[in-house]
């Protein structure tokens, strides 16, 4: 079978070896439930081009993550976060600054040569990306909480609708990860929907420690893969025990 | 005839002769008056032509451009004979355009809300104080009114803004767009009760010909004439002469 890569063994091994080509798959859990370390883990294995979208993370953070567990660092960074920052954050700030100290006709000179780049819509940017990757490719958005918080639901979701035809049509793969339990349950089902693959990191506490468990929630047509598999996180990353 | 009361305000003299004569020296000092008309009546030349005769009286002017982009205002009123390219170097007469004010302040929303409206007004005042600005325009507020809204929003938006200037002692033209044929002074209708004086351009058509007019409405602190005026662009600026009754064919 046309199979790829999870880069956990063990969890390969409980699919049959990966998920299909074409696959977009989803990672939620709760904060601190190890989804971005899940996703890095994603983009350390497979043959295809690695492009990792992040809106949370320094680039020097992922490198780093990446090169603490000896994975791959060939890997096609995009920073949704610090363009977001240099956009609209830092904007923001400014106008608090106007807003709060007055305005001078020096600053409202100056806006003419900086106001030439407009507001940029990151959704269009992330789907404008993707659609340039020569296929087949293996993408990360880390994660889809940021365009949830930014844009309509409805928005993203015709976005990731366009991402995940893509990656189905060129036999890519796509990772995105989402907190749980954050937005609208209506919200959540539409994505859950739309993915194919879904995985929750879940843990329960049992005396003076964390249990964790790589909850296979969906596999499209195998409904006999979903199941609980008990894992740990340490030097080689995560692992099924 | 009623002696007219003339001596007890100081006047900013507009510079335009036929104006100045009809306002008994000038406007008011510190006064907001309400520049209306309909398209193509010559608002936005006879402002900036207020503005140029108080920047070479050394007076400094300010023209906050809302729908017009300033550089190519600039271009319009360079043929002007008594136009000096000086007095923009030298500070006298500055142009800036108001969406880049919002831009900077974060007011991207179409309507802007109480607080905001706030700060404009601050904003435009701390400008007004920055530059020592005697003379301003806003050309238009009707454009600013757009982001207001409800007559409400505009009326305070319009009265603290007279207010502010009247207290930094600057006297102003507030240009407002009227729809041709409208019976009203401002397209709001909130904005012409505020105002210390209201100046009525229009375009009045006689024997085939489209006359431009000014008529001098309402203007507090002085006596003033009423009767419509004949107003002509020429390269020397504003020429107005009183509309002849005799021999009209009407309209």
């Amino acid at each position: 079978m046309n199979l790829t890569s999870m880069g956990i063994p063990a969890l390969n091994d409980h699919l049959g070896g990966g998920v299909l080509k074409g696959s977009t798959v989803l990672v939620v859990g709760g904060p601190g439930s190890g989804a971005e370390f899940f996703a890095k883990q994603f983009a350390s294995t497979g043959q295809e081009p690695v492009t990792y979208f992040t809106s949370t993370e320094r680039d020097e953070d992922v490198m780093s993550i990446m090169r603490e567990h000896g994975w791959r660092t060939d890997i096609n960074i995009v920073n949704i976060g610090t363009k977001y920052y240099e956009n609209v954050l830092a904007k923001k700030l400014e106008i608090s600054k106007f807003r709060q100290e007055g305005i001078t006709l020096q600053d409202i000179r100056r806006i003419k040569d900086k106001d030439a780049g407009k507001e940029e819509n990151f959704l269009t940017f992330l789907a404008y990306e993707i659609s340039k990757i020569t296929p087949p490719f293996r993408v990360v958005i880390n994660s889809l909480d940021f365009f949830l918080e930014n844009y309509d639901s409805s928005e993203v979701l015709m976005a990731m609708r366009t991402i995940k035809a893509h990656t189905q049509h060129s036999e890519s793969v796509t990772l995105m990860t989402m907190l749980k339990g954050v937005h609208e349950s209506r919200i959540q089902s539409s994505i859950e929907d739309l993915a194919d693959v879904i995985f929750e990191l879940d843990r329960e506490k049992i005396g003076q420690e964390f249990k964790k468990y790589i909850v296979v929630q969906k596999v499209r047509n195998r409904p006999g893969l979903v199941g609980i598999l008990p894992c740990t996180f340490d030097q080689t990353g995560i692992r099924t025990c | 005839m009623m002696e007219p009361r003339t001596g007890d305000r100081v006047r900013c003299a507009t510079g335009i002769d036929g104006l100045d004569t009809i306002l008994y020296g000038g406007i008011p000092t510190d006064n907001t008056v309400i520049l209306t008309g309909s398209c193509g009546t010559g608002k936005t030349s006879l402002a900036l032509e207020f503005l140029i005769h108080g920047a070479l009286n050394n007076e400094n002017s300010l023209f906050i451009s809302v729908t017009e982009n300033s550089e190519k205002l600039l271009a319009n009123i360079i043929p002007y004979r008594f136009f000096d390219k000086d007095l923009l170097k030298s500070g006298k007469l500055v142009f800036v355009d108001l969406p880049a004010m919002y831009d900077r302040l974060g007011m991207t929303k179409a309507e802007l809300s109480m607080e905001e409206i706030d700060l404009l007004v601050a904003s435009i005042s701390s400008l007004v104080r920055e530059l020592n600005t005697k003379r301003l325009v806003i050309d238009s507020i009707t454009s600013v009114c757009y982001k207001l809204k409800t007559p409400e929003k505009i009326r305070d938006f319009v009265l603290k803004l007279s207010k502010a200037l009247s207290d930094l002692r600057c006297t102003s033209i507030l240009v407002s767009e009227v729809a041709p044929h409208s019976n009203a002074y401002s397209l709001f209708g909130v904005e012409e009760a505020i105002a210390d004086g209201i100046m009525l351009m229009s375009n009045l058509e006689r024997r085939g010909d489209l006359l431009r007019t000014l008529q001098v409405i309402k203007m507090r602190g002085t006596m003033h004439s009423r009767a419509k005026y004949v107003l002509d662009l020429t390269p020397v600026g504003v020429l107005l002469v009183p509309l002849l009754k005799g021999g009209s064919a009407g309209t």
